[in-house]
């Protein structure tokens, strides 16, 4: 049966580990892979008359990021029937759990302790996932301390 | 010519023709226009004229001569003119007798309706039957509007031509000079730079159009040839001192061994190490062609198709077997599930030689602490990262990796050239892949290397 799993991402190659060990760890079914990025909504009236979350988000892609999530979804072609990325611009609870219930999401991942690094603009939905449920699953991978820059690579993806 | 004036001369050309055609095309249309409106005003009067001259209508006639005179304007010299037809009287005399041309008359007898123009006197009749008699009626007039109208208009257009001529001409000029003034600046300045002062660069415009864009390209160029000046340098005195060391101790060995009578062994010692010295000398020169090989593209290599795992694990056998020590290990985690996607275009020995390079070079550089080799595909990729942990590369080295006979300042306790890394490059820009080295000094390299899928037919 297909599974529906919520990822909270930061735009980052490195926080796509949270799904690449997410989905090793699973039993091998279908999912459908949901990663959410939360930003708080423009103010400006013409910003949100011509709100489009698809450029949006295309414009937040990097080509490293692309290049990551294509690597993901070779990796697992048949775990992955479905990728999007949605975007959230709700910082309350109730938001988030309705969010969670329109897209029948079965399983919440975040990273245990990787922290996403949000802009100005965007808010942290890690926290608010902790504090909203109780049956989220925390993903932790081994982070190079030593050699983080503030340049997103694709070696971060690479990582074991 | 130039392109200035090109330009200068074919925008007025150009502009000059498209007026041209326009004025005449306004006077020559308005014109026609006029003449035919001028005839079927004739022609009107011509009618209403005949019908209260002759009576036709004879309850009406009054009203018609009071309508005519009421509300139809009078034309300037406007004449009337009623011929009665008769065989008596030749076509000729009439045409005398009232001052009117005989073709006009003619004319009008055969076709019924005629038109007639004179200068600036317009004639226009027809002909009718009254009372088993034929007339004619004809009404003359000079039209106010060709001899005056169109004659202003057309001397506006001459005038309006003229200005605008003169007009085109200078602001043709004008701008063909101005356009090109940022290029002739340029070209002077690109002049300046010479070998001896090829430091110089162009000063880019803030505004961005073509030409802050040609500055900005000019301005790579120089970069790029100042960096392969400096390499050309760098790679002479690094090559002639790799190749000097080799010959200096050749040279020392055979005159020391020269001075005086030697034992057998002592001259068995020195030529065993002249042979050594030799061999490295060898050694160099080999890899040198090599690289100038790889270099050079106009040799034919034969492609295949490979798999890039197949690759790395060959790759590990022949380090296994060279540095039985080494701790490489292969991280398989995102192999793509579809084997598709790890298939490349390359050729075995080239690919062999430059993997084994990087690899090598991973082992050496970090006293066979563990190195890791990671393969992945992306839509169009095969990405391979090697990482080691070991001395790393200092920053301010990092540019000049990929200069033969470069060597890091800290790997002067390590053998080797400095061939390896620039051969591996060469080899994958000719597989058309691309090779990127991020490093820390003592905190380990790790190389990205991303290599263009094959496209299969499927």
């Amino acid at each position: 049966m297909q599974k529906t799993i919520l990822i909270p991402i930061d735009f980052r190659v490195a926080s796509l580990n949270t799904l690449k060990f997410a989905l090793e760890s699973s039993t091998g079914e279908p999912h459908k892979v949901i990663l959410i990025y939360a930003e708080f909504l423009d103010d400006s009236i013409t910003e949100l008359l011509f709100y489009r979350p698809e450029s949006k988000i295309a414009s937040k892609i990097t080509p490293e990021f692309k290049n990551a999530m294509e690597v993901l979804r070779n990796r697992f072609e048949y775990q992955i029937a479905d990728l999007e990325i949605k975007l959230f611009h709700n910082r309350s609870r109730r938001g988030l759990r309705r969010f969670v219930e329109n897209h029948q999401v079965d399983a919440i991942y975040i990273p245990k302790t990787y922290r996403l690094k949000m802009p100005k603009k965007a808010f942290d939905l890690v926290t608010i996932i902790r504090q909203t449920f109780s049956d989220f699953q925390e993903i932790d991978w081994p982070q190079d301390l030593g050699n983080a820059s503030e340049k997103d690579h694709l070696q971060y993806l690479f990582n074991q | 010519m130039k392109t200035q004036t090109k330009i200068a001369v074919s925008l007025v050309v150009f502009n000059i023709g498209l007026l041209l055609l326009f004025g005449i095309g306004i006077y020559f249309f308005l014109n026609e226009y006029s003449y035919v409106d001028f005839y079927k005003r004739l022609e009107t009067r011509a009618t209403i004229g005949a019908k209260y001259n002759l009576k036709i209508d004879s309850a009406n006639a009054e009203a018609f001569k009071k309508v005519r005179e009421q509300h139809l304007e009078k034309l300037e010299a406007e004449k009337e003119h009623i011929i009665k037809i008769s065989p008596e009287v030749s076509l000729e005399q009439q045409a005398s007798t009232y001052h009117l041309p005989l073709s006009l008359l003619q004319d009008l007898l055969k076709d019924g309706r005629a038109r007639y123009q004179e200068g600036s006197k317009f004639y226009g009749g027809i002909k009718l039957r009254h009372n088993n008699a034929t007339y004619l009626s004809i009404v003359s007039a000079n039209s106010r509007f060709v001899s005056h109208h169109l004659t202003f208009l057309r001397n506006i257009l001459l005038w309006g031509f003229l200005f605008i001529v003169v007009v085109t001409v200078y602001l043709s000029i004008y701008f063909s000079k101005h356009f090109f003034d940022p290029i002739r600046e340029m070209i002077d300045k690109v002049k300046q730079i010479s070998t001896e002062s090829i430091h110089l660069r162009l000063k880019e415009p803030e505004n961005n159009n073509e030409i802050s864009e040609l500055a900005s390209t000019f301005n790579d160029l120089l970069n790029r040839i100042e960096t392969a000046f400096e390499t050309q340098k760098n790679f002479i005195s690094n090559a002639s001192h790799e190749l000097a060391t080799p010959l200096t101790a050749i040279m020392g060995e055979a005159d020391v061994a020269l001075i005086k009578e030697r034992k057998p062994e002592e001259y068995q010692n020195v030529l065993h190490n002249v042979l050594t010295q030799a061999e490295r000398l060898n050694q160099i020169t080999k890899s040198l062609l090599f690289l100038a090989q790889t270099g050079y593209k106009g040799k034919k290599i034969v492609f295949e198709i490979l798999r890039t795992d197949e690759l790395i694990w060959e790759v590990k056998e022949l380090i296994d077997r060279l540095n039985p020590d080494n701790k490489i290990l292969v991280d398989l985690s995102l192999l793509p599930e579809d084997p598709k996607k790890l298939k490349i275009n390359g050729n075995r020995q080239l690919l062999h030689l430059a993997l084994a390079n990087i690899l090598n070079n991973a082992c050496k550089y970090s006293h066979n602490k563990p190195v890791s080799v990671h393969i992945g595909a992306s839509q169009e990729q095969v990405l391979l990262f090697i990482k080691d942990q070991g001395i790393g590369i200092p920053e301010s080295e990092l540019p000049f990796i990929y200069d033969p006979f470069f060597r890091a300042s800290n790997t002067r306790l390590f053998e080797g050239y400095g061939i390896g890394l620039p051969l591996a490059r060469n080899i994958i820009k000719l597989h058309n892949g691309t090779l990127l080295v991020t490093s820390k000094a003592n905190s380990g390299t790790s190389v990205q290397i991303n290599f263009p899928l094959a496209k299969l037919i499927k």
